[in-house]
């Protein structure tokens, strides 16, 4: 059954034009990518108006092309001239830029290039093992289940995006007030209108999310006039030969690092909001963690180029297996794929994989195929690259901004779309200046049907709320959630409160009282077996009297 | 503008929204189908907000975001450091307001050229290089959306196509 789709997709992927079309995306992506200030997700969002005459399965390996190029571009700019071209290629600096500085760039690059293939690769063999598990999983869930990931996803967003838990918070539940706009999906009444004709059906959701997002951070990126006249990078970036033949022998000989890190890079992108920000610096960490010679960290260590390329990389893989399988947008690059999906009529769901298995497997084939074209075309994308960096600013911004207006009109052919792009790029930057995260609120606004629809179900079904609470994926979800908002606390303040020694444990044993709670055998096994180690870990730290780090180091 | 200033200006401008929002629920339209009223939810979200936004007046009032102070010079440094940002959202509304007069290839391509010479410079040279770049790429956008993707953008009053 597997083989056969994955040779139904192979067939619909395989063809010249789409090969064409993802050759073309992963280009877009590396140079996208390796412009600092130009993240992955506006490459996705200039996509994706191109993508509306093609097929799913085209539009989609274009979009697929972009994103693992996007991963991968920022570290042309990372390694040559120290400054990252994406916020997931930050720890790629810390060691690739002195490699480079040492007179080795181009074996510096090579690592890198090779790394993030192979993170991809492992992810992508990740994603389309665990996708289809993960989808029968969901099918489990029920509304209850459905509205408590909801909630979930939108806490740890707001939890992990800011420094601010309240500032997300009201983010995401701006994001979710935004969605209740317009006609009621259910019952087909009008909300919030005030009797303003264009919103009597809601704001589109694609210009909402451009708006808030591309447009007012390009808007951001101009309020410097000095800054926005100056060339996109500092001089020093040049074309260099890649050493790929040394490159790969060093990668492979350390493949514990790479596998490490590439599962971090999957796990996180599993998580909502964690994207390949988070995970570059987690697989750096743990990779000097777990190094024989931490202190070559920061000086050209090879071990420190591959742990944040291949985390980066594989946390794509990570964050599909979300959307793929359960209709959850892992982040803000996933939530515009999704609006990708519906305008072509597709809507993820735990029976998507069943019910549409060509453009499924097609979607996984085409993520695996990106890994490679993305090693082919990265000799070339950075000669391009040097050549984008002489561009200024102010060019860029101008032909953006004008070409997001065209992009968004030619989604529903209607020009308010494009004053809803204006609207919500005010809001957007005006937020930004507030210091509220707008990845909650993007979320909150994607989200926002979901949740409605699946509360309107659990309440007709039945108007018991215990229900949320005594059904066991939704208590799950709700017991993540509740310690998700403490979570960026946690990762703060680690071994450094006397709480965070609690933490990993008290959440351990909650998250395993609604696993007790499932039926058949493994999932209570496994509960038992995590709360007698969380047990194991509380009985350990009071032995030596809830010592802080600092004071074990005395 | 102290940042603290800001977010308490701020927090009490949420709370009205939320009000008015909430208000606003009450003229939802209720029906005779459904089990649940179409009110229920926007409800729920708007409770949770306000719950929120007390939060947050109450921390901007005890001085929580002080720390987050970047930048001072009251209303004049406010306008100084948002002047770029402002003037483009306001040369993208009145793109917007003559669309249908200018129609979309003309509109877009004066929008990009004024921009470029508002953020770049006005002197000739440079005006001159702007016209090319705005020409060449809104021209081959146009053309892109036109007869690649056949989508039919706005053609004004000026420029007819169709």
């Amino acid at each position: 059954m597997v083989i056969e789709n994955i040779i139904a997709a192979a067939d619909a992927l395989f063809t010249v034009p789409t090969m064409a079309l993802m050759v073309l995306g992963v280009a877009a992506g590396l140079i996208a990518g390796a412009i600092p200030g130009f993240t992955i997700t506006m490459a996705i969002v200039l996509t994706l108006p191109f993508t509306f005459g093609m097929t799913p399965i085209q539009g989609l390996a274009t979009m697929l092309g972009v994103y693992v190029g996007g991963f991968s571009g920022g570290l042309m700019a990372g390694i040559l001239t120290g400054i990252p071209g994406t916020p997931s290629s930050v720890a790629t600096t810390f060691d690739g830029f002195p490699l480079a500085r040492q007179g080795r760039p181009g074996l510096a690059l090579g690592i890198g290039v090779w790394a993030s293939f192979f993170g991809g690769v492992i992810s992508a063999v990740l994603l389309m093992t665990m996708a289809p598990q993960l989808a029968r999983i969901g099918l489990e869930f029920g509304p209850w289940d459905f509205f408590s990931l909801v909630l979930f996803a939108l806490t740890i967003t707001a939890s992990l995006s800011g420094d601010n838990l309240v500032k997300g918070l009201i983010a995401g539940t701006l994001g979710l007030l935004v969605a209740t706009v317009g006609s009621d999906e259910i019952n087909g009444v009008e909300r919030f209108s005030f009797g303003f004709e264009p919103i009597e059906q809601g704001f589109a959701f694609l210009p909402v999310l451009v708006g808030l997002f591309a447009f007012s951070q390009l808007l951001s990126d101009v309020q410097d006039r000095q800054a926005a006249r100056r060339p996109l990078m500092p001089p020093g970036a040049e074309a260099v030969r890649i050493e790929h033949a040394q490159a790969i022998r060093e990668v492979l000989s350390r493949w514990g690092n790479l596998i490490r890190s590439s599962l971090i890079g999957v796990f996180t992108g599993i998580l909502p909001a964690a994207g390949g920000s988070i995970s570059n610096i987690l697989a750096y960490d743990q990779a000097k963690k777990a190094s024989k010679t931490p202190e070559l960290f920061g000086s050209g260590c090879i071990d420190g180029i591959i742990a944040p390329e291949s985390a980066n990389n594989a946390t794509a893989g990570g964050a599909l297996i979300t959307m793929m399988a359960l209709g959850i947008p892992g982040d803000i690059v996933t939530a515009i794929m999704l609006g990708a999906l519906l305008i072509h009529d597709v809507v993820p769901s735990p029976t998507f994989i069943n019910d549409q298995p060509t453009l499924a497997y097609g979607i996984f084939l085409a993520f695996f195929l990106a890994n490679f074209i993305m090693v082919a075309m990265q000799a070339v994308c950075l000669r391009a690259f040097v050549l984008v960096t002489k561009v200024r600013m102010y060019i860029l911004t101008g032909v953006i901004l004008a070409y997001c207006g065209i992009g968004i009109f030619a989604l529903n052919n209607i020009i308010f779309d494009m004053w809803t792009l204006l609207i919500f790029g005010v809001i957007g930057l005006i937020m930004k200046t507030l210091g509220f995260p707008l990845a909650p609120m993007i979320l909150g606004v994607v989200l926002g049907h979901i949740a409605e629809l699946n509360l309107n179900r659990a309440l007709s079904i039945s108007d018991d709320l215990t229900l949320f609470l005594t059904r066991p994926w939704s208590l799950f979800f709700l017991i993540l959630g509740a310690f998700s908002i403490f979570f960026a606390q946690y990762q703060k303040l680690r071994g450094k409160v006397r709480w965070t020694l609690i933490y990993p444990s008290a959440m351990a044993i909650c998250l395993a009282v609604p696993l007790f709670m499932m039926q058949g055998a493994v999932r209570p096994t496994i509960a038992g077996v995590v709360t007698m180690f969380s047990v194991w870990l509380l009985w350990r730290h009071k032995r030596r009297g809830w010592k802080l780090v600092d004071e074990v180091r005395e | 503008m102290a940042r603290t200033h800001r977010d308490i200006i701020a927090a009490v401008f949420l709370l009205v929204l939320t009000c008015v929002f909430y208000a606003a629920t009450f003229t939802i339209k209720k029906t005779s189908f459904g089990t649940v009223g179409s009110d229920v939810w926007p409800r729920a979200v708007l409770v949770g907000q306000g719950v929120l936004c007390i939060l947050y007046l109450a921390n901007a009032l005890r001085g929580r975001y002080r720390s987050e102070i970047t930048r001072g010079g009251g209303i004049a440094g406010w306008f100084s450091t948002y002047r770029n940002a402002m003037t483009c959202f306001a040369m993208y509304g009145v793109f917007l307001v003559t669309l249908p007069y200018l129609g979309m290839l003309i509109g877009a391509t004066l929008f990009v050229f004024l921009l470029f010479n508002f953020l770049g410079g006005w002197e000739v040279r440079r005006m001159a290089v702007h016209g090319a770049i705005a020409v060449i790429a809104m021209g081959a956008m146009w053309a892109v959306f036109t007869y690649g993707l056949r989508v039919i953008l706005p053609e004004g009053e000026i420029l007819r196509i169709w």
